[in-house]
């Protein structure tokens, strides 16, 4: 009997890190034939959104190419009006984790892991369009010297410096975690093994 | 109040939202409240200065000793590794320090026996920082011989091999060592 429990099917966490070695290539090429087109999306996204906080809209998202953005602010000089840039793919790399952490799921029905993906990747769309919308309160409130001392108060300043620091590096690392987390935890925990126990 | 407390017992099925998921939910607090804190804590000038740079400095010293023993004609100053061909500087988030945290976040926020928890922690750490140091390895050795890739290679691609890797192992981790649940009482 105890033979026979030790050659049975694999455990299931050990089947989870299999097909998640098995769904990196797969995920991977769809999210880099993806980005150019998430890439535009998102920067139209958050542009709207930062227009919903100013008064007139001064704030153009600009795609620089297929990766870069530049933050332009029409208020400015022209020379001067590119006010920051940055890679818009590094924002939703983590679509990558998120969809070989939710397809590598095993003993799952498909209907259910693909739903559960399709709310994790929304959620994820939105948290991808904030986090945009911090790096532009980010680069207004502490980037631009001058301007920035005389727009933005001390609270602003840190509010927007520490919320871009949390989101851009704990969360949005984390973030496909917490949501696998949030949709597969009971099974991880009805999967436990319980601890061994000495034979006789 | 008192005079309602013969009616039956709902099922778990009927409770709240908390009640139905306390176990998840709690868990999820406790992860981001862990994950914040550690982030914070990190990113005060004092720890930053006298705990981050100076581990960031070491782990830059055994890169180096690495890439040395195989040939590559580097130099070390702090965190910066050079050669004649290529130079990185080992920053935050490329320390390994981010996984660690998000290891060291859900490995505490799981309910386990402080033993299983403590084992896990030093073990998992000490993958991820293997694991990271093959990273600035590879990534040495891609800005000197493939620098078109470098970029991709950096911010995409072992930023998603190390993160991706704290989090299998945290799920074997749990699958494996921590004190599975009790078992529920039968719904009367």
């Amino acid at each position: 009997m105890a033979t026979a429990a030790k050659k049975g099917p694999r455990s299931w966490a050990v089947q989870l890190v299999l097909n998640a070695l098995l769904w990196v290539v797969p995920v991977a090429l769809v999210w880099l034939v993806a980005t150019p087109v998430y890439n535009r999306f998102l920067l139209g996204s958050a542009e709207n959104l930062v227009h919903l906080t100013e008064s007139p809209n001064v704030t153009n998202l600009l795609r620089k190419d297929d990766h870069f953005a530049y933050v332009q602010r029409r208020d400015f000089p022209p020379s001067k009006s590119l006010v920051h840039s940055f890679r818009v793919t590094d924002v939703h790399f983590h679509l990558l984790m998120l969809g070989v952490l939710f397809l590598a799921v095993p003993r799952v029905p498909w209907r259910r892991r693909l739903e559960n993906l399709g709310w994790a990747v929304l959620i994820t769309v939105f948290f991808d369009i904030f986090l945009i919308f911090f790096y532009v309160k980010f680069a207004y409130s502490t980037q631009l010297g001058s301007w920035s001392l005389a727009h933005y108060g001390a609270f602003s300043r840190n509010f927007w410096g520490l919320g871009k620091h949390l989101l851009d590096l704990p969360f949005k690392f984390s973030l496909p975690f917490l949501l696998w987390a949030g949709f597969y935890y009971r099974d991880l925990v009805t999967q436990i093994r319980p601890p061994a126990t000495p034979a006789g | 109040m008192a005079s309602k407390q013969s009616t039956p017992k709902p099922s778990p099925a009927a409770g709240s939202f908390w009640q139905r998921n306390r176990r998840e939910l709690t868990f999820l607090i406790l992860f981001v409240v862990l994950l914040g804190g550690g982030f914070t804590l990190i990113s005060v000038n004092w720890v930053n200065d006298h705990v981050i740079e100076p581990f960031t400095a070491g782990i830059a010293r055994v890169s180096g000793g690495v890439l040395h023993a195989i040939g590559q004609n580097v130099t070390m100053a702090g965190t910066v590794i050079r050669n004649p061909r290529f130079a990185v500087n080992i920053r935050n988030g490329c320390n390994g320090v981010e996984a660690m945290l998000i290891f060291l976040a859900a490995v505490l926020a799981f309910p386990a026996s402080w033993k299983s928890r403590l084992t896990g922690l030093v073990l998992g750490i000490l993958a991820i920082q293997v694991i990271n140091l093959v990273r600035v390895v590879a990534l040495f050795l891609t800005g000197v011989y493939f620098p078109k890739i470098f970029d991709t290679s950096h911010t995409v691609i072992w930023q998603t091999i190390v993160i991706l890797f704290g989090v299998l192992l945290w799920i074997f981790w749990a699958n494996r060592f921590a004190t599975p649940p009790p078992a529920r009482e039968p719904a009367t």
